[in-house]
């Protein structure tokens, strides 16, 4: 083993969740959400491919304190109507308006992101959630460190994890 | 029995207002602490009041510091529901008055479990209640 | 283990995973476990219902610290030692829940230990790792002991050592002859006699006479009772309410004990 390897083999200085623990997060957040029956379905998704669906709900929540970084959901329209349904108890996914979908949506970045900021090093204070009609764009100044890409009922979910340059290194 | 829900989320107080209505609880809302103060002040005063903790305008650490410094408001159980599950944020919400403390995310079991334990519906609500 | 018809698809829905991790289909499946031990194990281990909460249904925690633990620490004041036995522990959320009333209420110098017991080895290994998730240490903890047993260590909670020390696991299966243990002065039976046949309930019950100290209490799960079984049971189990809580003693000891013996 050469000196360079050696340095490779290292893990990264950043501080980040693993992709078991977000993993593990959204499952429960999930399961609390929509009950037993529907299981989340993990998708294989090359690094670097943009979230693919048609229409998009986004959401954020940024961490700052302790530990710095941003949470953020992606959902597919249709995942993201049925999801605030069944949170608000409407009669269908039909039913749930922009108002609805916003707000449902913000919640699930809220429980995601807080259980997030207890597994990395605080005092941290968790941002009221920020939701868009949309992708979820990032600033240059971040770098991805956390991602999984999981599928309710065909439709895809995306949550990530950014942090800010300066700490997250050079990946 | 009466539940005050305090949470800037509609589709949580929904959640939550499911629950607690199905023990025959009759409830009232609010989306922020404030809001909350502001009915209890004029004269809706909860038996219990389940409340986030990151709120807009007024969060929920707040608004139990100022509900247990309002000695007519003694008997109103406090209970934490919220995102905020560090150890020293327990700590620190139990410490300022909270009777209870549930992490979000939950299941059902949990809230009726939590109010079985403060004495607010009988224990045998608490199995089979969700089934 | 005796399932309702109707539960059937449970107990498929249960096995299909693993007849499909050895690439067999069901039936081939449940043909293998008449020879494969280890297959047999995963069966059980995947069948045991262990949906469980801290303090289930409060009233026996209640009536323990109340009612049974002021004869007990009188009675005991020689050994002052308490041994309590969590039959069918599952994943010991029943077990720890005593060992934090213990810790608050056994006055200084005394000792106790937890028997945990179970058919399912992979819950006795996570009674002796002692970790929970949080949606586990949401269930029926009050917080105050959230806080002062557990400590968090990543997404888990980890209760606190000198709880964890009193602790310990043994393999049984409670329909077949039991070890030897010792006697217990309380015995938690909850929730476990429901999944039997009523030969092999009144069998476990036979068998659990000696396991009870004479002036011992055994608990029972809401729904199950000695009442219905044969008479030779009936006769040797004295059931005492306690509050809403049925506790089950040693008939003859306790007679016994009552002239003077």
């Amino acid at each position: 083993m050469n000196v360079l390897t050696f340095f490779e083999a290292t893990p990264d200085e950043v501080d980040a969740p693993t992709v078991d623990d977000l993993q593990a997060v959204t499952e429960d957040v999930w399961l609390a959400l929509v009950g037993e029956d529907e299981v989340l379905l993990p998708r294989l998704v090359p690094p670097g491919t943009p979230f693919d669906a048609t229409g998009v709900w986004s959401a954020a929540v940024t961490i700052s304190g302790g530990w710095h970084g941003v949470v953020t959901v992606e959902l597919d329209a249709d995942v993201a109507g049925r999801l605030s349904a069944r949170m608000l108890d409407l009669p269908s996914a039909e039913d749930a308006e922009d108002a609805d979908v916003a707000d449902a949506v913000g919640e699930l970045v809220n429980m995601i992101g807080g259980n997030v900021k207890s597994l990395m090093p605080g005092p941290s204070v968790l941002s009221l959630p920020a939701v868009a009609a949309g992708r979820a764009v990032f600033a240059s100044d971040v770098t991805e460190v956390c991602r999984i890409d999981v599928a309710w009922r065909g439709g895809p979910v995306r949550i990530c994890i950014h942090v800010p340059n300066a700490s997250g290194g050079s990946r | 029995m009466r539940a005050m829900i305090i949470d800037d989320s509609r589709a949580m107080r929904s959640i939550l207002r499911r629950i607690v209505s199905g023990l025959d609880f009759e409830t009232t809302e609010a989306e922020n602490g404030q809001v909350a103060l502001d009915q209890m002040h004029a004269g809706v005063v909860p038996d219990v009041c389940l409340v986030d903790w990151n709120m807009p305008v007024m969060d929920g650490y707040t608004f139990i510091t100022e509900v247990r410094a309002n000695p007519e408001w003694r008997d109103v159980t406090l209970m934490m529901v919220t995102t905020e599950s560090e150890q020293r944020n327990i700590v620190r919400a139990l410490a300022a008055g909270a009777h209870e403390y549930v992490i979000k995310p939950f299941t059902p079991d949990a809230i009726v479990e939590k109010l079985s334990l403060l004495g607010l519906v009988p224990a045998d609500s608490a199995q089979g209640a969700w089934a | 283990m005796v399932y309702d018809e109707g539960k059937e698809y449970l107990v498929e829905a249960r096995l299909n995973p693993l007849a499909a991790a050895k690439g067999l289909d069901l039936e081939q499946y449940v043909a293998r476990l008449a020879f494969d031990a280890d297959e047999r194990r995963k069966v059980i281990d995947a069948l045991t219902i262990n949906e469980t909460s801290w303090f289930r249904d409060h009233t026996p925690y209640q009536a323990f610290t109340d009612a049974m633990l002021p004869p007990l620490l009188e009675e005991r004041s020689m050994t002052r030692r308490l041994r309590i036995w969590s039959a069918a522990c599952s994943s010991g959320q029943e077990a720890y829940s005593i060992a934090m009333l213990l810790d608050q209420h056994l006055p200084a110098g005394w000792e106790y230990e937890i028997v945990c017991t179970d058919i399912s080895t992979q819950m006795l290994e996570r009674v002796r790792a002692g970790k929970y998730s949080q949606v586990e240490v949401n269930r029926g903890l009050p917080a105050t002991s959230l806080v002062r047993y557990f400590t968090r260590v990543g997404r888990d909670w980890e209760i606190a050592e000198r709880l964890r020390e009193r602790v310990t696991v043994k393999h049984m299966n409670l329909a077949a002859p039991f070890p030897m243990l010792g006697a217990f002065d309380v015995i938690w039976l909850r929730n476990v006699l429901i999944y039997f046949d009523a030969e092999t309930k009144a069998d476990i019950l036979r068998r659990m006479l000696p396991m009870l100290a004479p002036d011992g209490y055994l608990l029972l799960g809401s729904s199950e009772t000695t009442l219905d079984m044969p008479a030779d049971l009936t006769a040797s189990w004295r059931r005492d309410q306690i509050g809403r809580v049925p506790a089950y003693r040693r008939a003859s000891a306790m007679t016994l004990s009552r002239t003077g013996a």
